[in-house]
């Protein structure tokens, strides 16, 4: 594919601006204990007070400073997204790729599995298995890689399967090459884009995800998540705390998965070059 | 009924279509001949107005001027006075909906026929073009080829068009089917008036009553297609017909030297024309009538006649050896003059050369009566000879030989004149080695030296070559290479070929026409295939028994 | 397009059985415990806690215990609740309408709605119209829908009163006919909404993306010289060839029915099966949450399976594929 990743992204409209978004999402998460003027666990008597010079976005119900809150659950969201992201596209590499290039019963038996995945909704496993275990970060972290890298394999192996009648494999093989060498030096290099958009949409999965357990109130509690916060702050509807507690939160989550959508769209030509032409801009 | 005046249409920047000029009569069937690319699909999609790009010009249909109306009146004439029968590809037809259902479609879209009425009739037409019932409701990829071309056929004469355009209604169909449709489109579709786009001759011959040929964007041809097949008049439609067999072809085939390039100025043929001159490259030469309805787009008027005889004789005392022959010789074809020996073909070619003084008549070159042969006139003639050993000076090498007729014209420098004659040695598929060009010709064997005296007699590139007897002293398996060679020599350079034999089989495999020469007169003349396959002569006949054994 | 065949559903569902059962058993503490939360704690009897055991095999090696466990589901037992005092399978029957009723209410919406702006943006690809639209859609696909739904419910609910704050009927209302039809619809109409939105764009783009190589193929020109209508040009010809993604995908997300209005019935307070599942969740009741699961997972496996089944119908070239 000649189809240049980097200029997919630049030319799209949309693209630039989901990858402004990314940046400046990441840059917040970083950049946390600058922005943030509070320590986001100290609680304080100064509950549900709206927005002043002193907090931001006003405080939540234990006194706890919301802007400083909101900076840091970027972290959570960007740190599971990311962390999960790059494992499941691991996984899926491995083992589309091995299916691919071994074949047989191996592959048979792969493929199988990964089917049968893709099928259950992964929610209610998470669910399931978060009601007797109650995860860390770490742990969810594993958990959705584990129930998620199944979606790429697919098309990974698809792809390596036809990278694999290439030429310069076969070359490779003609001079004695084993599988690991030419997985590792013909197949994945050439697996770039389509990895890249793998990554970024199980990136978006996980942010989601993570944004949706903490609302239901599953996961980690002695981490700052928005989804947490959001949950939160349901409790409160009744009173106008939402504006600057719930609508803020809501939109830096939404603004995350917007930015990864676009950016994941306009890689997508690199998979389809026929769907290239006039997007947006 | 159908009329095109100045057809242009491109797209992107690339000019599919330069000025067409067309008219068509109601009953009529017009081929548009050409090969891929030439423009044939796009002529047909731009009468129905669905081609993208930008189209100037008119199209009277009945006549509207189909470019200037609006799009929903186009709407309401597409399928329903003018249909397209497309050309048999991949998902032509919906994929999801069944081919009865398809051809119904605009019956009913266009308000013609209730959904009963429109059943039938898909149902009749169906029949009608030799579809099994029980593949009525099936979807389009549960048909053959030629069952999937049938329904494109059927489904064109679903609202009965006035106008049935066909782009390559056969290319998908077997014999049998060919055979089947053709005569389903001849004789009980005959009253409808038919524009059918082809590359293949054979379509084009079965289907159309006039023909038009499309080269580069603009016609270069047009005329009766019979007439057009049996003898074409541009150097296109000749290398094209001669590029197809057919179960009547007796010449080897011939490619067209070159590839079609655009975009090109002038005339659209000229970088592979073998007959082009100046204004051609500047020029685009205007489609003008010649005889008999034929039009040519030609500066050259088409095919020029390069030799002709006008009562040619020349006697000996009381022998007359020549008897008042009439022949002619086109740009870059073969004739071949067959006789035995005696007949007088040596001493006409002789006379024509100017070797002998005529008795009687004239000859003309390029319509110039030819007076005492100049520098000049051995410049566009020239002639081999039977016994190449007896051509060739054995006081000369290769490369000195081959020079010669350069060094007697006082073309060029040294130095050009050796590069010329190595060049030309490259031609006749000689070596250009050092070694061979010092060789003498005791050397050299019957077919090496053949080849030399044709390299010499080709250095001043000539427009006619003479071959009396080529091959008379070589074996079976040289003569066959010496005459491909002339094929090909005919094909890159537009050579034509005088080709003098007494041996009638040879003849017709290089020849266009065939000349039989008897007692000094020309008694039967005429295209090869024909008077291979039907002599009229006795003596014609005896020639071609002898060879069948 | 997946040609999923028996033996995958057979892992999926062989995977889920594993999992259910190994969990509350790999946890540290009694099982019994595990299997029956902590209400269970209050409610048991010693002579209960002995037929319990007995009849989970608890005191018999694993395998065994597995083997009682696939039969006691096979007969179709899933055990009870302490904490609704009630089967489970009774428990998740009385909740499953309401999700049925609004999951399925949106995949509807949102299917046809998607398909309909998909073929008119994908008919216009590169206009304004199509740019805005293609914008606006994918922003919109970055809303999570508990989001929406609370916004939603904000604005329509607690701020301006238009509809009901929560719940599928108003309590004690009495009503009937055309009255209860009305009150259904009323509260039914901010978690379709908000469903129906958060799901629209995928198949938006799908139809879209469908929609732009459909419109390349011969058969366009074909049907356009035909002389036929724009409109059905669109519809019956691009249309119903860009849809058969989109159809599938709506079968796969039928099969993910159960979970799939989770979120929003827990921001309305919706009593589906989502919701159940969220009230399991904090009261620790593990028989609901295990019977919730068991039940989504074969309805997800028959579902799929029955999708698999009608492809062909939908796409005639596909009963050909093998």
């Amino acid at each position: 594919m000649h189809i240049s990743l980097k200029r997919e992204i630049k030319e799209s409209g949309p693209g630039k601006t989901g990858l402004i978004i990314l940046l400046l999402m990441v840059g917040v998460a970083v950049l946390a204990p600058v922005i943030a003027p509070y320590d986001p666990y100290q609680q304080s008597t100064a509950s549900l007070l709206p927005p002043s010079w002193h907090h931001w976005l006003g405080t939540n119900q234990v006194g706890q400073d919301i802007w400083s809150r909101l900076v840091y659950g970027a972290r959570t969201s960007l740190l599971v997204g990311f962390g999960v992201g790059i494992l499941s596209t691991l996984l899926g590499t491995v083992f589309g790729v091995s299916a691919a290039l071994v074949g047989g019963l191996y592959e048979k038996v792969v493929m199988r599995i990964v089917d049968a995945f893709i099928v259950i909704p992964m929610i209610i496993i998470v669910i399931l298995i978060s009601a007797y275990i109650s995860p860390g970060i770490a742990t969810l972290i594993l958990l959705l890689s584990l129930l998620g890298w199944q979606g790429g394999a697919r098309v990974i192996r698809a792809q390596a399967l036809s990278l694999k009648e290439r030429g310069h494999v076969t070359a490779a093989k003609s001079f004695g090459a084993n599988q690991f060498y030419i997985a590792w030096r013909h197949i994945v290099p050439d697996l770039g884009p389509i990895l890249l958009v793998d990554f970024i949409y199980g990136v978006r999965r996980a942010v989601f995800m993570e944004a949706g357990l903490a609302f239901l109130g599953i996961s980690d509690p002695t981490v700052v998540s928005w989804g947490m916060m959001m949950r939160d702050a349901l409790s409160f509807s009744y009173l106008n705390v939402w504006q600057w507690w719930l609508v803020p939160t809501g939109v830096a989550l939404s603004l995350t998965i917007i930015g990864l959508t676009f950016v994941g769209h306009a890689a997508e030509p690199v998979l389809e070059p026929r769907l290239r032409g006039v997007e947006i801009a | 009924m159908l009329e095109i005046k100045d057809l242009k249409v491109s797209y992107g920047g690339d000019v599919i279509l330069n000025g067409i000029d067309l008219k068509l009569e109601s009953g009529e069937t017009l081929a548009i001949v050409g090969e891929s690319g030439t423009g044939k699909t796009t002529l047909g999609l731009s009468i129905m107005r669905l081609v993208e790009g930008t189209v100037q010009g008119t199209i009277r249909f009945n006549g509207e001027n189909l470019l200037s109306l609006t799009d929903n009146e186009m709407q309401s004439i597409r399928w329903s006075q003018i249909a397209m029968a497309f050309q048999n590809a991949n998902n032509v037809l919906n994929p999801v909906y069944t081919v009865l259902n398809q051809i119904m479609e605009p019956m009913v879209e266009h308000r013609l026929k209730s959904k009963e009425e429109a059943r039938d009739k898909a149902m009749e037409l169906l029949r009608h073009f030799g579809l099994r019932e029980n593949r009525f409701s099936a979807y389009p990829h549960q048909l053959s080829g030629g069952e999937q071309q049938r329904v494109l056929l059927a489904m064109a004469l679903a609202n009965d068009p006035r106008l049935l355009i066909l782009d390559e209604p056969l290319s998908s169909l077997d014999a049998a089917s060919r055979a089947e449709v053709v005569n389903l489109l001849k004789e009980t579709d005959n009253h409808r008036t038919k524009l059918v786009a082809t590359h293949d001759l054979d379509t084009a011959g079965k289907l159309a009553d006039r023909m038009v040929v499309l080269y580069g964007g603009k016609i270069i041809e047009s005329g009766l297609t019979r007439d057009m097949l049996s003898q074409s008049r541009h150097p296109y439609t000749r290398a094209l017909i001669r590029a197809y067999p057919n179960m009547t072809t007796v010449k080897d085939l011939q490619g067209i030297k070159g590839r079609m390039t655009r975009p090109v100025s002038g005339c659209p043929f000229h970088p592979r024309c073998t007959q082009a001159i100046d204004i051609c490259s500047k020029e685009i030469p205007e489609l003008l009538p010649t005889s008999h309805g034929r039009e040519v787009a030609c500066h050259r008027g088409g095919i020029i006649t390069l030799l002709s005889t006008r009562n040619l004789s020349k006697s000996f005392g009381l022998l007359k050896a020549v008897d008042s022959v009439n022949l002619h010789v086109e740009g870059g074809e073969t004739l071949a003059l067959v006789g035995q020996s005696g007949s007088g073909k040596t001493t006409l070619a002789k006379t024509i050369m100017g070797l002998h003084q005529p008795t009687g008549g004239a000859v003309y070159l390029e319509d110039v009566r030819v007076g005492n042969r100049g520098k000049d006139f051995f410049r566009k003639v020239q002639m081999i000879f039977q016994n190449p050993g007896e051509s060739l000076s054995h006081r000369l090498s290769v490369l000195e030989a081959v020079m010669e007729p350069l060094e007697i014209h006082g073309m060029g420098t040294s130095e050009e004149r050796e590069n010329k004659a190595i060049r030309v040695l490259g031609e006749v598929e000689l070596p250009q080695t050092e070694d061979f060009l010092r060789k003498y010709p005791h050397h050299l064997s019957g077919g090496e030296m053949q080849r030399v005296v044709i390299a010499r007699a080709l250095v001043l590139d000539p427009a006619l070559l003479i071959a009396d007897e080529p091959t008379a002293f070589l074996d079976a398996s040289v003569q066959a290479k010496i005459l491909k060679l002339l094929l090909n020599l005919q094909e890159q350079r537009g050579l034509s070929i005088l080709y003098i034999t007494h041996d009638i089989a040879a003849a017709r495999k290089v020849s266009d026409r065939i000349s039989v020469m008897l007692d000094g007169r020309i008694i039967e003349e005429g295209p090869s295939n024909e008077i291979v396959a039907v002599p009229k002569q006795d003596y014609t006949k005896s020639l071609l028994n002898a060879i069948r054994i | 397009m997946n040609r999923r065949n028996l033996v995958t559903y057979a892992i999926a569902f062989l995977f889920i059985l594993v999992l259910n059962f190994l969990l509350p058993r790999m946890m540290p503490g009694d099982p019994l415990m595990a299997i029956y939360g902590d209400e269970a704690l209050v409610a048991m009897t010693p002579e209960l806690e002995a037929h319990l055991v007995e009849r989970f095999a608890l005191d018999k090696p694993l395998w065994q215990q597995f083997g009682t466990y696939f039969l006691t589901l096979f007969q179709g037992e899933l055990g009870y609740s302490y904490y609704y005092n009630a089967t489970v399978l009774s428990v998740i029957l009385g909740r499953l309408p309401w999700t049925l009723l609004l999951v399925g209410t949106s995949l509807l919406l949102s299917t046809i709605l998607g398909i309909v702006l998909g073929i008119e943006s994908g008919w216009r690809r590169g206009s304004r119209t199509d740019r805005a639209m293609l914008a606006g859609l994918m922003s919109l696909n970055g809303f999570p829908d508990f989001f929406l739904g609370m916004l939603l419910l904000i604005t329509f609910s607690v701020t301006w009163g238009i509809f009901p704050l929560a719940g599928a009927l108003t309590p004690y209302s009495g009503l009937s006919g055309l009255g209860l039809l009305l009150d259904v619809l009323k509260h039914l109409f901010l978690p379709v909404a908000a469903l129906t939105l958060a799901h629209l764009a995928s198949g938006y783009l799908l139809t879209r993306n469908t929609m732009i190589t459909v419109l390349k193929e011969p058969y366009m020109l074909t049907a356009k010289a035909k002389g036929l209508s724009q409109r059905v040009l669109k519809y019956r010809h691009a249309g119903r060839n860009s849809m058969l993604p989109v159809v599938t995908q709506a079968g796969i997300w039928m099969g993910r029915v159960v979970t799939g209005a989770l979120f929003v019935e827990m921001v309305f307070a919706y009593p589906g099966v989502g919701y159940l599942t969220y009230e399991a969740l904090l009261a620790r009741d593990y028989p609901v949450i295990q019977g919730v699961f068991l039940i989504v997972a074969v309805s997800v496996l028959v579902i799929n399976f029955l999708i698999d089944l009608s492809y062909p119908k939908l796409d005639p070239r596909v009963s050909h594929a093998h």
